[in-house]
C-alpha cells in the first residue's frame, strides 16, 4: 500500500525541471503562444440595441474573451496593449478638437526629445521634463501610454500627472476625484465591471464638466481595477465616436452620449463589446506576426537581436535607429531591413528615412 | 568683496536648511488642532499667501498642500485671500497649473514709468512679427521653422525663434521626420504663464476668434495684429 504511494508522490519531482527549462527558453526566445480567443459573433451587437439586459449580456459575453486574453499575459501584450493606446490617443485627439492622426501621434513619442520620459517613469534625477516637450497631442497619446503601462492603481501624483498631460488645470474636483477613485472601493464593489467605469466617468464629468478626456481615461482604469487585470487596456476612448454612443437624429453636442448621460450605461455595454471584439481581433493579428517573429529569431545573427526582438513585442513602434549596448546604429539598420524581408515586422510610417518598425 | 564671500555661505546654509526640511517635512504643525476653527482658518490663509509671495514663480497646489491640514480646501483659502486683497494693487492669479501675486494690469503703466527706461528694456514687448510667429505656435504646435515660414509666406528666422526662446516661451519639440530633422517648436510654461493662461485650453477658440471677426487669417498674413491680442502682452506689470 506505501509503495504505490511513494510512486505517485515522486512523478511531480521529476516533471519540474523540464518545465522550468522550457521556461528559460520562453525568456531567451519567446515561444509562440496558442491563438488568443476571439470575440464569438453572437456577442457582437448587430442591430441597434435599446434594451439594457441585452447590451449588458453582450459586454459580459465580449469581456470574458478579452479576459482569458490579458490573463493569459502573452508575451505580445505590450505591443497591443501600446497599439490600443495609439487608437485611443487618436481618438482623444478628435475629442479635444486636434487633427493629428495615428502616424502624427506615433511620429511624435518615438521623434520626441532626448530625455523625455513618461511621468513617473524617467530616473529620479530628471522627473518632470515630459508633458511640455510633448506638444499637446503628443501629451495626449503619453496619457494614455502611462494608462497602459502602469498597474491600475491611481494616486494623487499620477493623477496630477495625467491631468497636466490631458492639458486640465488642478483644482479641488480633481483632488475630490483622485480620492474617490483611490480610496477603498467601498461604493463600487460588487458593482459589475461596466457599471463601476460608467459611475467613475459619469463622477468625473459631474465634477469637472470639461474633463470628458479624464473620464474616459479614468473609466478604463476603474474597469481594470473592478476586473483585478493587472494593466489597464485602453478600450473605451477609441470607442467615444463609434456607433455604441451616437445619438440617432443628434447634432452638434447631442450627436453623442457623453459620460453622465441619460443611456451612456447601456451604450457604454454595448461600446465595450465592440472595443473587445476590436481589441481580440489586433491581438490575433499582433499574435500571427509575433509567431512569425519568433519563428525568424534564431536566423537572426547581430548580437544585440534579442534587445530588439524584446522591444518588438514589448512596443508599438521602435525606431530603425534603435541602438543598445549591442547593436549599433548600422546593425540595427540591418537587422530591422533583415526583419522586414522575412516578413516578421512592418515599416509602420512609409517614408524611406525615419523609419519606425513595429509587429 | 564680502558680500561675495557672505552670499555662498548664506546658499549653502540655505541649501543645508533646504534639505533638512525635504529630509523631514513633519516639522511644521499643518493641522493646528489647538486653534478654534477661523483662527485655525486665518492662519492656513496666512501661510499660503506667505508662500506665494515668497515665490517668484507660480506655486503649484502640491507645494501649498504641504503647509495645511489634510482636509482644507485650498480653492476656498484662495478666494478668501483673493476677497481680502480686493482693495489692493496687486491680486492673485491663477496662471501655468499655480498661483502667484501679480499687480493689478490698471498700474501697468504706472510701474513701467516709474522703474524708468532700465526696466522697459529688460522687459522689452514682443515685437509683431514675434508675437505672430508665437501666436502660431500656440495654436499649432508642435511646428518646425520650415512650417511657419511656408505658413507667413516668407522666412521666419532664426534670430526671430532665438529671441523666442531665450525669452523662454517656446521650446523644442519632438523632432519632425522631414530632412534634417528639424525640432518642432512648443509652448513652454512660462508661455502660460506670462499671457495669464492656466492651460493650453484657456487659449481663446481660433474659429470663435474669426466668427466676432477679432481675427481674420487674411489679415494675419498680411501682419495686422488685432488690437485685443497685442493687449495681452500687458498681462503682468
Amino acid at each position: 500500500m506505501i509503495l504505490p504511494a511513494a510512486s505517485l508522490s515522486e512523478p511531480p519531482a521529476p516533471a519540474s525541471p523540464p518545465r522550468r527549462a522550457a521556461r528559460t527558453k520562453i525568456a531567451a526566445a519567446p515561444a509562440p503562444a496558442p491563438e488568443p480567443p476571439m470575440v464569438p459573433g453572437w456577442a457582437l451587437p448587430a442591430a441597434p440595441v435599446a434594451d439594457a439586459a441585452h447590451a449588458a449580456f453582450l459586454a459580459g459575453a465580449a469581456l470574458n474573451s478579452l479576459d482569458a486574453l490579458v490573463r493569459g499575459q502573452p508575451a505580445w501584450a505590450g505591443a497591443w496593449r501600446q497599439r490600443l493606446a495609439l487608437r485611443c490617443a487618436a481618438s482623444a485627439c478628435r475629442l479635444a478638437g486636434r487633427a493629428e492622426t495615428e502616424a502624427a501621434l506615433r511620429d511624435a513619442w518615438a521623434l520626441r526629445p532626448a530625455g523625455v520620459f513618461l511621468p513617473l517613469d524617467g530616473p529620479p534625477s530628471a522627473p518632470g521634463t515630459s508633458a511640455v516637450a510633448l506638444g499637446p497631442a503628443g501629451a495626449l497619446l503619453a496619457a494614455w501610454r502611462l494608462l497602459a503601462t502602469r498597474a491600475p492603481a491611481l494616486d494623487a501624483a499620477t493623477l496630477a500627472a495625467v491631468a497636466e498631460l490631458l492639458g486640465l488645470g488642478r483644482d479641488e474636483a480633481l483632488e475630490e476625484i483622485a480620492q474617490s477613485v483611490s480610496a477603498p472601493r467601498a461604493s463600487r464593489d460588487g458593482k459589475p465591471a461596466p457599471f463601476s467605469a460608467a459611475a467613475a466617468a459619469a463622477q468625473v464629468m459631474a465634477l469637472r464638466p470639461d474633463a470628458e478626456l479624464l473620464a474616459w481615461w479614468l473609466a478604463d482604469l476603474a474597469m481594470a481595477q473592478s476586473l483585478r487585470w493587472p494593466r489597464p487596456v485602453p478600450l473605451l476612448m477609441a470607442q467615444a465616436f463609434g456607433p455604441a454612443f451616437r445619438v440617432e437624429g443628434g447634432r452638434g453636442r447631442a450627436a453623442r452620449l457623453r459620460p453622465g448621460d441619460d443611456g451612456f450605461v447601456r451604450a457604454l455595454n454595448l461600446a465595450l463589446a465592440e472595443g473587445a471584439a476590436e481589441a481580440c481581433r489586433l491581438a490575433g493579428e499582433i499574435s500571427r506576426r509575433a509567431a512569425r517573429l519568433c519563428e525568424v529569431t534564431p536566423k537572426l545573427r547581430a548580437k544585440g537581436a534579442p534587445d530588439a526582438v524584446r522591444l518588438l513585442l514589448d512596443d508599438d513602434a521602435v525606431p530603425g535607429t534603435l541602438t543598445t549596448k549591442r547593436l549599433s546604429r548600422f546593425a540595427s539598420r540591418r537587422l530591422f531591413e533583415r526583419l522586414e524581408g522575412f516578413g516578421a515586422v512592418r515599416e509602420l510610417t512609409g517614408r524611406t528615412s525615419f523609419r519606425l518598425y513595429g509587429l | 568683496m564680502a558680500g561675495q564671500q557672505a552670499e555662498p555661505a548664506a546658499d549653502g546654509q540655505d541649501r543645508a536648511r533646504r534639505a533638512r526640511e525635504a529630509a523631514q517635512p513633519h516639522l511644521i504643525d499643518t493641522e493646528l488642532e489647538h486653534l478654534p476653527p477661523e483662527l485655525r482658518w486665518r492662519e492656513w490663509m496666512a501661510r499660503v499667501e506667505a508662500v506665494i509671495f515668497a515665490a517668484s514663480e507660480p506655486v503649484p497646489r502640491e507645494v501649498l498642500a504641504r503647509v495645511v491640514g489634510r482636509d482644507c480646501n485650498l480653492d476656498l483659502i484662495v478666494d478668501d485671500i483673493r476677497a481680502e486683497l480686493a482693495g489692493r494693487p496687486y491680486e492673485l492669479v491663477s496662471v501655468a497649473g499655480g498661483w502667484q501675486h501679480r499687480t493689478r494690469k490698471a498700474y501697468a503703466d504706472i510701474i513701467r514709468a516709474a522703474a524708468g527706461q532700465a526696466a522697459a528694456e529688460k522687459a522689452r514687448p514682443l515685437s509683431q512679427t514675434e508675437a505672430l510667429v508665437l501666436l502660431c505656435i500656440a495654436y499649432f504646435q508642435p511646428i518646425t521653422r520650415a512650417e511657419l515660414s511656408s505658413f507667413f509666406g516668407r522666412e521666419v528666422s532664426r534670430d526671430l525663434i532665438g529671441a523666442l526662446r531665450s525669452s523662454d516661451f517656446i521650446a523644442s519639440g519632438p523632432r519632425s521626420p522631414t530632412p534634417g530633422a528639424p525640432y518642432t517648436y512648443v509652448t513652454t510654461r512660462t508661455f502660460l504663464s506670462h499671457f495669464g493662461l492656466d492651460t493650453l485650453r484657456d487659449l481663446p477658440n481660433f474659429e470663435a476668434l474669426e466668427d466676432a471677426g477679432l481675427l481674420s487669417r487674411e489679415k494675419l498674413l498680411a501682419g495686422d495684429i488685432p488690437a485685443g491680442l497685442a493687449g495681452g502682452e500687458d498681462g503682468e506689470g
